[in-house]
């Protein structure tokens, strides 16, 4: 059998499987529109707050409207007490709380100082912050009113005025995601995920349904059979792999920073390892069904473990450690830096290197284990 | 009442020789709710680096260092040059940077007003909000210091000078989480996504194992509702002890605040599985392969986390978003979790959040015809052999 009929044996091989089909198509496709979905609005605005208003002064009211008018917030009534706030937020009715004290106005006249309650349901973070960011703001500003008017009651100069209030300014910009959106920070890192683990799904059950039977991979030596594997599956990966990059991102206005060859050089390690990692575990297996559950399992941990949620400077040693040896765990946050972010080449070249060793590992893993699952079943 | 009895012992036989579904019931969640706890331990984002540039060099500049470095979220790292920094940003060894310019004292004291740049890497948007945040804070702690001195020096007296620097003080309280826990936030709903994932295999693998050892006429042969139902009676216990498992570690051994009792949330959670088990049962009928049962399976439940609306907000999702949401036991299962975990909700409120279930029940007359075309498909091919023969 030349090397080409091999390839396309194995192409035949995983289109004619529905199980692989279904992930690998089926799965490629449906989540690149899935898992996007939630986030399409980027980030939460106008959340619902309830004022307990006990001043009812001309100032309150002007918070209250200063509140209404933040696109983060939006007032949707007003109570009497706080307990019955309470209650509306745990209907589900509201997500935050604002009190105003009784002789607000006429303490801040005084200069007799005043506290101003903000509460959030922290049961959901994004609600809470952006309820807590935006009270802030209107607190800010109330606040500065009330100052500014303060020192030109005393005939300052409004220009020295504002200026020592604010001797110093503080100017904080986000960067490398500027609207602060949610797609930015976890579509890219999850749909790499996402072709990690159909990789290692469709191998895996490629292989475990062929190990029990004779056919074309077991007339061929094992060397020749994981090439055609690494080169059918990568053909279709390169695919994907193009799709999501390049397609999907554009769609969602997700940044790529990195240029084309960048990132195919970057790709070509992260899918070889990846796939020589599938067909290396795919030899443990004898039945269909058991990749993908394997796979499933581990895959929360690996999307944890990759540190694009939750930074890898607060994780355990020994789990970075560990999970180093799984392509996607170094090779997303790699992509990530590099595309996302615009990170020099240098700086992950490294992990480009860690992912050529991981790719020789596997390899000779792969090569070991289909020696032996054809030694199995020759010895039947 | 004989049949119901062999079936139980049918079936917890099979379970016996299963090791993989052994390792699903057993180890294996143990195993995971450790790691999902373990990589979550550190529950405060901590001494998260960030890059400081001071170009001045000065008492002032030194003290604002110093404030940033006071601050637990964050750990200074010196850089001397800009350019240095800016790698470090772009690399992520620093998550945020902080500039402060040139004769910032001079500027400050002769009234220009200069300007300190903070960029936060928005990228690891967790993180870089909160670095944000915090060093905000530092700063401006450390910058009405200044303003405080500079009225005093003005003449006016301390205590007027405090109100003036702030009349308006705040209170912000995180409700029902008060020191903003990782743990608290995120824990619950992973290891539920989890737990989801691993009820769907066990429920899967035990109705697969009958197609695999080609035993379905065996099944059926005890009649299909008595079959189905013993492996729900077997199952679906088995599952609950495992959420029962996962709430002693978050509501008992971390001693995580819980307003309701274990009764209420393990009510909660059985109706969960019977909605899980509704849905696998309608797949396997529906597709009858062991692969392909569960690479559908697992393409519909691996996504259900986001869709629990607790990362991202339900309100701010899209209505398909929303729609799909619905499709997921958890999601509705999250609902009544947070109510009764955090709001301490009666059991009134919570039967009425289990009404919510019922889309579910459209899936049992779909069973039936599933389940009533395979059984007959079945027995139609034995008998065809029979005839043959």
């Amino acid at each position: 059998m030349s090397f080409i009929q091999l390839v396309l044996h194995e192409l035949r091989a995983i289109v004619q499987d529905k199980a692989i089909a279904v992930t690998l198509f089926g799965g490629v496709l449906f989540y690149s529109v899935l898992y996007p979905l939630p986030y399409s609005y980027e980030v939460p605005t106008e959340q619902k707050l309830v004022v307990v208003d006990q001043d009812n002064s001309s100032l309150s009211r002007k918070v209250t409207r200063h509140a209404d008018a933040s696109p983060k917030l939006q007032v949707v009534a007003k109570l009497a007490s706080l307990p019955e706030a309470q209650r509306w937020i745990e209907l589900g009715k509201a997500h935050g709380v604002l009190h105003i004290p009784q002789g607000f106005r006429r303490d801040l006249m005084l200069n007799r100082g005043v506290t101003l309650g903000y509460g959030g349901d922290a049961n959901f973070f994004l609600v809470y912050s952006a309820v807590i960011e935006g009270l802030v703001s209107v607190g800010r500003n109330a606040q500065q009113y009330v100052q500014f008017i303060g020192l030109l009651a005393k005939g300052n100069d409004p220009k020295v005025a504002k200026v020592t209030l604010n001797p110093i300014e503080l100017n904080s910009v986000p960067v490398f995601n500027p609207n602060l959106g949610y797609m930015g920070y976890v579509v890219p890192g999850v749909l790499l995920l996402v072709l990690h683990q159909t990789l290692l799904i469709g191998t895996g059950i490629l292989g475990a349904g062929q190990w029990r039977h004779s056919g074309y991979w077991s007339s061929v030596h094992p060397l020749q059979l994981v090439l055609g594997r690494l080169v059918a599956f990568g053909l279709i990966y390169s695919t994907f792999a193009s799709y999501y990059l390049g397609w999907c991102a554009y769609f969602y206005g997700l940044r790529s920073l990195a240029t084309l060859s960048q990132l195919a050089l970057f790709m070509l390690p992260f899918l070889l390892a990846t796939c020589a990692a599938g067909i290396a575990f795919s030899c443990a297996f004898v039945r269909r069904d058991l990749p993908t559950q394997f796979m499933l399992v581990i895959s929360m941990p690996i999307l944890f473990l990759t540190g694009f949620i939750w930074p890898l400077e607060l994780i355990p040693e020994p789990l970075v450690m560990g999970s180093q040896l799984m392509p996607g765990v170094p090779g997303i946050m790699a992509i990530i830096k590099l595309n996302q972010m615009g990170a020099p080449w240098e700086s992950v070249a490294d992990v480009w290197l860690q992912l050529w060793g991981l790719f020789v590992l596997y390899f000779a893993i792969a090569l070991i284990g289909v020696h032996w699952r054809r030694g199995q079943l020759e010895a039947h | 009442m004989l049949a119901m009895t062999s079936l139980i012992k049918r079936e917890l036989k099979a379970l016996w020789n299963d090791p993989w579904q052994l390792a699903l019931i057993s180890y294996i969640p143990l195993l995971g709710i450790f790691c999902i706890w373990w990589l979550f331990s550190a529950a405060l984002p901590r001494h998260l680096p960030v890059a400081v540039v001071d170009m001045d060099n000065t008492s002032l500049s030194r003290s604002l260092t110093r404030r940033i470095e006071a601050n637990p979220a964050a750990r200074v790292l010196s850089y001397s040059d800009l350019a240095s920094a800016k790698r470090a940003m772009l690399q992520a060894d620093v998550y945020a940077m902080v500039v402060i310019p040139q004769s910032i004292r001079r500027d400050m004291l002769t009234g220009r007003q200069p300007g300190i740049d903070i960029r936060y890497n928005s990228q690891f948007l967790l993180v870089g909000k909160l670095l944000s945040s915090q060093i905000q804070q530092s700063l401006a702690d450390g910058l009405r210091d200044v303003a405080r001195q500079k009225q005093l020096s003005m003449g006016i007296p301390k205590v007027q000078a405090e109100l003036q620097m702030q009349p308006l003080q705040t209170q912000v309280t995180a409700l029902y989480n008060h020191n903003s826990n990782y743990v608290v936030f995120l824990l619950p709903p992973v290891l539920i996504a989890l737990g989801q994932l691993m009820a769907m295999l066990i429920f899967a693998n035990s109705l697969n194992r009958e197609l695999r050892q080609n035993t379905m006429r065996d099944w059926f042969s005890h009649g299909i509702w008595r079959g189905i139902g013993v492996k729900a009676i077997v199952y679906v216990p088995l599952v609950v002890m495992q959420g029962r498992l996962i709430l002693a570690l978050l509501y008992q051994f971390l001693g995580l605040p819980l307003a309701g009792t274990f009764g209420q949330l393990l009510v909660a959670q059985l109706v969960m599985l019977v909605a899980i088990w509704l849905l696998v049962v309608a797949i396997f009928f529906l597709l009858q392969d062991c692969a392909r049962v569960i690479s559908f399976c697992s393409a519909l439940f691996a996504p259900a986390f986001p869709f629990m609306g607790i990362t991202f907000p339900t309100h701010d999702m899209p209505m398909l978003a929303q729609w799909w949401r619905k499709l997921m036991p958890s999601s509705h299962y999250i609902d009544s979790h947070i109510g009764l975990v955090s709001y301490g909700q009666a059991w009134p409120q919570l039967f009425e959040q289990l009404t919510d279930y019922w889309g579910y029940s459209l899936l049992i007359p779909l069973i039936i015809v599933l389940a009533i075309k395979v059984r007959d498909g079945i027995f139609a091919d034995q008998n065809a052999l029979a005839g043959g023969v």
